[in-house]
């Protein structure tokens, strides 16, 4: 068999045949395509490897002669099907008032690491996907990454705690707006904070508080808050977006003009933050949204990375592994950098089509 | 979602499809290429369904209420992708058994008008 001999060609209409097959799913309902196509994008990948173990190149033209068939019968099912739909809920035939939106498909892997100088881990972070499709459609996925800083295992306590306060505030509260109900999670865990902060018992005792990044993806939309220098990106067909900005002292510099991007990396400044919660009993909030796009990654991550490993680097980790990898690969990256912090990681992948 | 408590009856006859995914999910969960991969086995490769007819068939039994998801992880016989994984729903089972029932009996009837041979007769080559 040729591919036995020469995988490389049949490697190549593999992923020929993935894009393709990507792309004919345009010929579904919008709503069919945000719930499976996904899963139908990941089925064919596992169809094709199979059919070219099987027979090689050969293998895979029967599997597409197959395919294009079941793609027009089936699309043309689908589409008549919403247009039944359609005209029932327009008639009043069916009265369905909840949210026609599909909830799009989440991939999403999250890795703490206490790296390399460190003596224990004081970040924390959560990944919550609703299973439930309605809660998924009206509360959206939540993702939050906290540096905690402070003496003893204080810090680790304060970045636990911002964490755990946001996702049990975010989805019990009866706020509807997602920005708003955002903003009064990350107050919940800002007044939590401080409480633990009053705690201490020595004035001179480093202060405790931590840096919280939280984002909120719901339908299309992100929606992130932001107190301190941990970060939220969106990593797009390769290129990565900045969501946030850094509440610290060399991040205003680089914006000033003052210092460059690579000076900021290693300033002797570059850990002073002058935001973050737990100090004072009213925190400012900045908060972000931003339209996501079928295929965009989103990552959240501390300092500990995003001070050791480009934006460059980021975007092409995630650009090309699965949320799983990616993560594993970024914390490796920003411990063979040294791993001077400890070093936390998100990536969510969402699939809108 | 509304589920609208149905008899199983109110199912059946089932396509040729649903049926195969029900009898494909009747002994463990399995995900989507998974019911695929079961279906091929299972009709010595007869029956193959294409990704289309299975997800539009899978949408439908969701929201029938005869299939569940039971969660997202990895296959490790395949790769370290999660996959999304169904299972039966007892509404799903019970319509299952009621095709299944309604099948045998027109085999029966099948049987006695001698298109089929009786149960227990070996069924003679060509």
């Amino acid at each position: 068999m040729p591919s036995s001999t020469a995988p490389a060609p049949s490697d190549r209409w593999l992923q020929l045949s993935e894009r393709l097959y990507r792309r004919l799913l345009l010929v579904y309902p919008l709503t069919f395509r945000r719930a499976f196509g996904a899963e139908m994008a990941q089925t064919f990948r596992a169809c094709c490897r199979a059919a070219v173990r099987e027979s090689g190149t050969a293998g895979l033209l029967r599997l597409w002669g197959s395919v294009c068939y079941d793609l027009m019968t089936s699309a043309v099912i689908e589409h008549i099907r919403a247009w039944i739909a359609l005209f029932k809920r327009l008639s009043g035939l069916e009265k369905e008032l909840h949210m026609i939106t599909v909830p799009f498909h989440l991939d999403v892997a999250q890795l703490t690491d206490i790296g390399r100088k460190r003596a224990r881990n004081e970040d924390n972070m959560t990944s919550v996907v609703p299973t439930d499709r309605q809660a998924l459609a009206q509360k959206g996925a939540l993702f939050v990454v906290a540096d905690g800083l402070g003496g003893h295992d204080r810090g680790e306590e304060a970045s636990r705690l911002a964490v755990n306060t946001i996702s049990d505030v975010y989805y019990n509260s009866p706020v509807e707006d997602t920005g708003d109900a955002l903003a009064q999670a990350v107050r919940a865990a800002n007044t939590v904070v401080c409480d633990l902060s009053t705690q201490q018992e020595h004035a001179e005792e480093k202060a405790t508080g931590t840096t919280c990044v939280t984002a909120v993806l719901r339908g299309d939309t992100v929606y992130v808050a932001n107190v301190g220098d941990s970060r939220a990106y969106i990593v797009r067909a390769g290129h990565i977006q900045q969501i946030t900005h850094d509440h610290s002292w060399v991040a205003d510099q680089v914006r000033l003009g003052a210092l460059t991007e690579e000076q900021a990396r290693t300033h002797e400044k570059r850990n002073q933050i002058y935001r973050c919660l737990g100090i004072k009993p009213e925190v400012e909030i900045d908060l972000f949204t931003e339209t996501v796009q079928d295929g965009d990654a989103l990552v959240l991550c501390t300092d500990g990375l995003s001070s050791l490993v480009t934006d460059a680097e980021i975007a092409e980790i995630v650009e090309q592994y699965n949320p799983q990898e990616s993560v594993k690969r970024l914390v490796e990256r920003a411990n063979e950098q040294g791993g001077t912090d400890n070093i936390t990681a998100v990536v969510a992948r969402v699939s809108l089509a | 979602m509304t589920r609208k408590e149905r008899e199983p009856e109110a199912f059946l006859p089932l396509t040729p499809a649903v049926f195969h995914i029900l009898l494909a999910l009747a002994d463990r969960e399995r995900h989507g290429y998974g019911i695929m991969q079961e279906i091929a086995a299972r009709t010595g490769g007869t029956m193959r369904m294409g990704p289309g007819t299975l997800y539009g068939s899978i949408k439908r039994m969701l929201a029938d209420g005869l299939i569940e998801e039971s969660g997202q992880r990895p296959d490790p016989e395949l790769d370290d992708e999660r996959r999304r994984y169904y299972r039966l729903t007892e509404l799903g089972q019970r319509v299952l058994r009621a095709e299944a029932l309604r099948l045998d009996r027109l085999l029966r009837i099948a049987q006695a008008k001698h298109v089929l041979p009786q149960p227990g007769t070996e069924i003679g080559g060509a």
